[in-house]
């Protein structure tokens, strides 16, 4: 582990516990405005979407990587059909495997009917 | 600690009562732990992320930035945003543990997950515990979630050595992200905050440091904060 990891580790632990910490540490001294907490309610579905669409599109896959480019990228199909299981069964061990299966399965698909 | 007939210690209680929500923790530490192998790091680089941040969303997200090279202020910021529910956690535990002495309240701190709040809050609320048992009682839960948590993420850790590249693993890291995204949109205004968030990042997704990420978050709580104030006086 080199000390530039470590150290921006360690930042991000002594970040996480001061947001830990904040009220139970500062109860007397701090006060949460109406607003501030109203916005903390929608900041989980836009920093997590604002990390999963780059994902989903930015670069190439690595199967294509590794294998060759396919007409359309199985991440899109994989995204897709990961929302499709999320929609239907409200559960994440489903919706992941059934992205995971759609990322390797459209991507065979697709390579077979190009090669045929 | 003594044990009357019938009825667990409050240290006991704790780990029991939160014993049904470790499963579910489990799949997502794998996850955790697999994710900075699989970018090219260390099984010790993954598992010490676990332990100096212990929360599971962040600790991919920064590696995930790390492994782009981006700006630090933009992996921290981005950890801070991806924890912010903690500040509403803490609030609202805080009464339950502030007259603890202080090195009780930063373990209590850092001990701090979704499933600890979920399950102290109800208890607390229902049972008369006085702050010896309270604290008994989160730590109880707390040590359960913490040896499952770091167990998962060294399991997975060690287990990303071996894995193939070709299975594509690091598809998981969009891919749990948007299946957490996807349990927070409970309301129109959360839709739209993602919905901001998404495109914004990823019209922006090549700018330097990774701005993309931060502004599209930014634009995301900004856009849900504004429908959410529209929508007010048409709610009863």
């Amino acid at each position: 582990m080199s000390p530039e990891l470590l150290s921006i580790l360690g930042l991000c632990g002594f970040a996480t516990l001061c947001l830990k910490g904040s009220f139970i540490e500062g109860q007397r001294h701090l006060q949460m405005p109406g607003w501030f907490r109203d916005a903390l309610d929608y900041v989980p579905p836009a920093i997590l979407m604002a990390l999963v669409v780059p994902g989903f599109i930015k670069g190439d896959a690595t199967l294509t990587v590794l294998n060759g480019a396919v007409w359309i990228d199985p991440r899109w199909i994989g995204a897709i059909v990961a929302f499709a299981a999320y929609q239907l069964t409200r559960k994440s061990i489903p919706t992941l495997a059934a992205g995971m299966l759609a990322l390797h399965g459209s991507y065979w698909l697709q390579s077979v009917l190009t090669a045929a | 600690m003594s044990t009357t007939k019938g009825t667990l210690s409050p240290l006991h209680a704790g780990a029991w009562a939160i014993l049904p929500l470790t499963p579910g923790i489990v799949p997502f530490g794998l996850i955790a732990g697999v994710t900075p192998v699989q970018l090219g790091y260390h099984w010790i680089d993954s598992a010490l992320a676990s332990l100096l941040i212990f929360a599971g969303a962040s600790q991919i997200a920064a590696y995930q930035l790390i492994a782009q090279d981006s700006a630090l202020w933009v992996i921290v910021l981005t950890v801070v945003a991806v924890n912010l529910r903690y500040v509403l956690y803490s609030a609202s535990i805080a009464p339950h543990l502030s007259e603890a002495p202080w090195p009780i309240r930063i373990a209590a701190a850092y001990g701090l997950t979704d499933q600890s709040y979920a399950v102290c809050l109800h208890t607390f609320a229902v049972r008369e515990f006085d702050l010896r048992e309270r604290v008994l009682f989160y730590f109880g839960g707390v040590g359960v979630i913490w040896g499952v948590w770091q167990s998962a993420t060294l399991v997975g850790a060690l287990a990303g050595q071996v894995i193939p590249r070709i299975w594509s693993l690091e598809f998981m890291i969009p891919l749990s992200f948007f299946v957490l995204a996807l349990s927070t949109v409970r309301r129109p205004p959360h839709r739209t905050a993602a919905i901001l968030g998404g495109s914004v990042a990823a019209l922006l997704m090549h700018a330097p440091f990774n701005l993309g990420l931060i502004t599209g978050a930014s634009v995301g709580v900004l856009g849900g904060l504004l429908h959410h104030r529209w929508r007010q006086p048409h709610v009863s």
